[in-house]
């Protein structure tokens, strides 16, 4: 399988705290990847490479073949991203700031007027669309980061725990859309604490704790069922 | 109390930990700050002793005259302290998420508010203290005066007319906020600036400086003796005149006299701390709440204000993504109303000075004094074009804000970004400081050499100011950081604000000499000769270019740091 996602020997220091410590990843086009880890592991950290919010000390990220850092524009094309915290624009409304995204990943007008129309149904924005972002729940904002992420129709999806004040509605509207859209050729790599969502959802996953990779699963590993991944994960970050 | 000793002592280990910070990025900004900011207050002293040293002994106004001009420009200070501590504690009492964790602690509110008014105070008076202390003791060291002059009067006159200015404003705020959640914001913000306006406008047309020099100048050489029949009765009843009149009865060698001005001041003061604090004991709170339940005007909708042109989904006529950047841009301004409301300010008070310089007779005939006129003209320009930079520009890349992680994460070039968000902010400022500068030097003389070289050097300067502001910004950015107000009364603006002051003053000072040379050439023997400007020109654009340089340089590089 060709890697979509390329993490190489990557090293992130704060002075001298090393919060990732030489990690080395890939992930292939189509899959959902799951990336676990306690407090403070580094899973964030790492997030925020791949999306070049931060720069490696050392080591490279690489998507679709490109270098995040040495080649931004051409790597950040093929990139949606949901951060930990929904950030947005507080005086543009949930429709402008779709156009705005749509605009910054430069789609003809037209395509993303269809795209919001989409997305709008898909994510029942409708009743929240026009008003402005100072006026949203954190679950308003969660759906709309999470159409900004794929308004372009990315092929590679980071996701920082997705499901942040989302109702339960809402939550399987998402883990659907999500599922279906790996179906589609879409790679995703989601770090999430809500191990039941790992288990239902993953291809596979890799559990990091103090900056370094302590567990991953190898394709085609028997799907794991009933508990096991907690089981496991306490074990292993204990 | 105890609990009003334990979050102030929290509040100084946090400070004293920023200022003890021994990293490398750390101790290069306190080291710059201290250069700056020692360095203007430097500059200020020696401006204020050789100011003082002028009036009095070169153009003998007499200590009367000179004091009632102190007088004025403590005027103009209480006011910028009154206002500038009005529009930070806005910010720092109402809006603080550090108020909002107290408030759901048991901490009494009126100690939240007390901590809060000290917070508020220093954070944006501190720069204004400093300059205060600097022109006093470049007032005192004319005189003369013993270190306890400095001493007492920093500590018992400069600090309680400061903090006057800011109980003053504090309880103002309050009783608005409550009266705001009944009128609407709007009205009120509006009413505010009127009230500002018409505050400055009355209190110079009835002080009347021209008519006062006359008066005064009919008694030459006795013009030491005390004119006080000449004020206006009501000035007599501000807290300036009270300071100006300390100053003048001690240098007049009258402690008693003085006394008794001081005294006044400490009644005062006294009065407002306790109404600050009976207003607070019943409106801080009630108020709080008034301030976290407004939405802001036109929230909730997209806004009153449509323009058609500049609405998402439409073809643009920049390419994209700059096209939806200026959108944003747009919308972001126009939608917070501290932004268009502050730039509808600035652009009254730029009236103002037009219409206020238009009436004046500048056309003088002794060179030195005509070259003076003209420097203290283009100096005042760039003035207003500072302010108007480090408001607007200053804090243009901080507003990217938490959402900045949609365009880091997005195929965009962020020197691309960079570079439209400094070509429309200069666009902005030059054109203003063009417009400026034109109606301003042409009331100096009719001279088209004259306008065309103030036309120059204010593009200089609008070139160099836009980039120092932007770089510093995206320097000193802070992404947490909501209020634009805020952003740019941090420190890091104030030490950007001083650095504007010096590269001004560095402009001045290439220009004085050959500009003395033109006008003596021009006024004595009627004759123009452009070439003693053509080197101060080049002179200004090179120190331009090192102050454009740099401080792109550092910006560009500021936005490879994490986010």
């Amino acid at each position: 399988m060709t890697p979509t996602i390329q993490i190489r020997n990557v090293t992130k220091r704060f002075g001298s705290f090393v919060a990732v410590d030489n990690l080395d990843l890939s992930i292939g086009k189509g899959e959902f990847f799951g990336f676990l880890g306690p407090n403070g592991a580094g899973k964030t950290t790492t997030i925020k490479m791949i999306t070049g919010l931060y720069a490696p000390t050392s080591g490279s990220c690489l998507i679709n073949g490109f270098d995040v850092h040495r080649d931004p524009v051409p790597a950040k094309r093929s990139l949606g991203y949901v951060p930990d915290q929904p950030f947005m624009y507080e005086k543009l409304t949930g429709r402008e700031f779709l156009y705005f995204v749509g605009g910054i990943f430069s789609m003809p007008v037209a395509v993303v007027k269809e795209r919001i129309g989409e997305y709008i149904e898909m994510f029942e924005l409708g009743d929240f669309i026009d008003k402005r972002g100072e006026e949203f729940s954190q679950g308003m904002r969660q759906r709309i980061v999470l159409s900004a992420a794929m308004i372009h129709d990315p092929g590679v999806l980071i996701i920082d725990e997705p499901l942040v004040g989302l109702d339960p509605r809402s939550s399987r509207l998402v883990k659907d859309t999500l599922k279906w859209r790996t179906t589609q050729g879409l790679t995703i790599f989601m770090s999430t604490h809500l191990l039941e969502i790992v288990e239902e959802l993953c291809d596979r996953i890799a559990i990091i704790k103090k900056g370094r990779i302590i567990y991953e699963e190898s394709r085609g590993a028997a799907r794991r069922s009933n508990g096991q991944l907690e089981t496991m994960f306490l074990e292993l970050t204990k | 109390m105890p609990q009003f000793i334990l979050i102030l002592n929290v509040k100084a280990n946090a400070f004293i930990k920023n200022v003890t910070d021994f990293r490398l990025q750390s101790v290069f900004k306190n080291l710059s700050s201290v250069l700056i900011f020692g360095g203007v207050a430097l500059g200020v002293f020696l401006l204020s002793r050789a100011a003082t040293g002028y009036l009095l002994q070169q153009a003998h106004i007499g200590l009367f005259l000179f004091h009632r001009f102190l007088s004025m420009l403590l005027y103009v200070f209480f006011i910028t302290v009154n206002l500038g501590n009005m529009i930070v504690c806005y910010a720092t009492l109402y809006k603080s998420e550090e108020v909002t964790f107290l408030m759901g602690l048991p901490v009494p509110h009126l100690t939240i508010f007390a901590v809060k008014f000290i917070d508020n105070f220093f954070y944006s008076s501190s720069t204004l203290l400093l300059l205060g202390l600097a022109l006093l003791l470049g007032y005192g060291s004319y005189f003369g005066m013993s270190p306890w002059f400095y001493l007492f009067t920093f500590a018992g006159v400069l600090l309680p007319f400061m903090l006057t200015a800011g109980v003053l404003a504090v309880i103002v705020l309050m009783i608005l906020i409550r009266v705001a959640s009944r009128v609407g914001i709007r009205w009120l913000l509006a009413g505010i600036m009127i009230i500002y306006l018409s505050a400055i406008y009355l209190y110079f047309s009835a002080v009347n400086p021209v008519d006062l020099v006359q008066q005064v100048m009919k008694h030459y050489p006795d013009v030491n003796a005390y004119f006080g029949y000449l004020d206006p009765p009501f000035v007599r009843y501000l807290p300036n005149h009270w300071v100006s009149e300390f100053m003048y009865w001690t240098v007049a060698g009258d402690p008693a006299h003085a006394s008794w001005y001081l005294l006044t001041l400490f009644y005062i003061l006294a009065a407002l701390l306790v109404t600050a604090w009976m207003v607070a004991r019943t409106y801080y709170y009630k108020s709080w709440v008034n301030a976290s339940e407004s939405r802001p005007p036109g929230s909730g909708r997209p806004g009153f204000l449509q323009v058609r042109s500049m609405e998402f989904g439409r073809e643009g006529i920049l390419p994209r993504p700059a096209d939806v950047v200026l959108r944003r841009d747009f919308w972001v301004f126009f939608r917070e109303p501290s932004q268009w409301l502050h730039l509808l300010l600035m652009f009254l008070l730029l009236m103002v000075f037009l219409v206020s310089i238009s009436s004046l007779e500048l056309k003088l005939t002794q060179p030195f004094l005509q070259t003076i006129s003209y420097l203290v003209v283009f100096l005042f320009d760039g003035f207003l074009i500072a302010s108007i930079s480090l408001r607007f520009v200053f804090p243009a890349l901080s507003l990217e804000g938490d959402a900045f992680w949609c365009i880091r994460s997005a195929p965009v070039s962020l020197r691309k970004l960079y570079w439209q968000k400094f070509i429309g902010s200069f666009l902005l400022i030059a054109t203003t400081a063009e417009i400026l500068s034109v109606a301003s030097t042409s009331v100096l003389r009719d001279s088209p050499v004259l306008i065309l070289v103030g036309s120059i050097c204010t593009a200089f300067v609008a070139l160099g100011l836009t980039s120092l502001n932007l770089g510093a910004g995206a320097y000193f950015a802070t992404f947490r950081e909501k209020n634009p107000i805020r952003i740019a009364s941090s420190q890091g603006a104030s030490l950007t604000f001083l650095a504007g002051m010096v590269y001004l003053g560095a402009v001045v000072a290439l220009l004085v000499v050959p500009l003395n040379r033109y006008f003596e050439i021009l006024i004595i023997r009627g004759t123009t000769s452009p070439g003693w400007l053509a080197i101060p020109l080049v002179a200004v654009g090179i120190l331009t270019a090192i102050v454009f340089a740099g401080s792109t340089g550092v910006g560009l590089a500021t936005l490879r740091r994490d986010f």
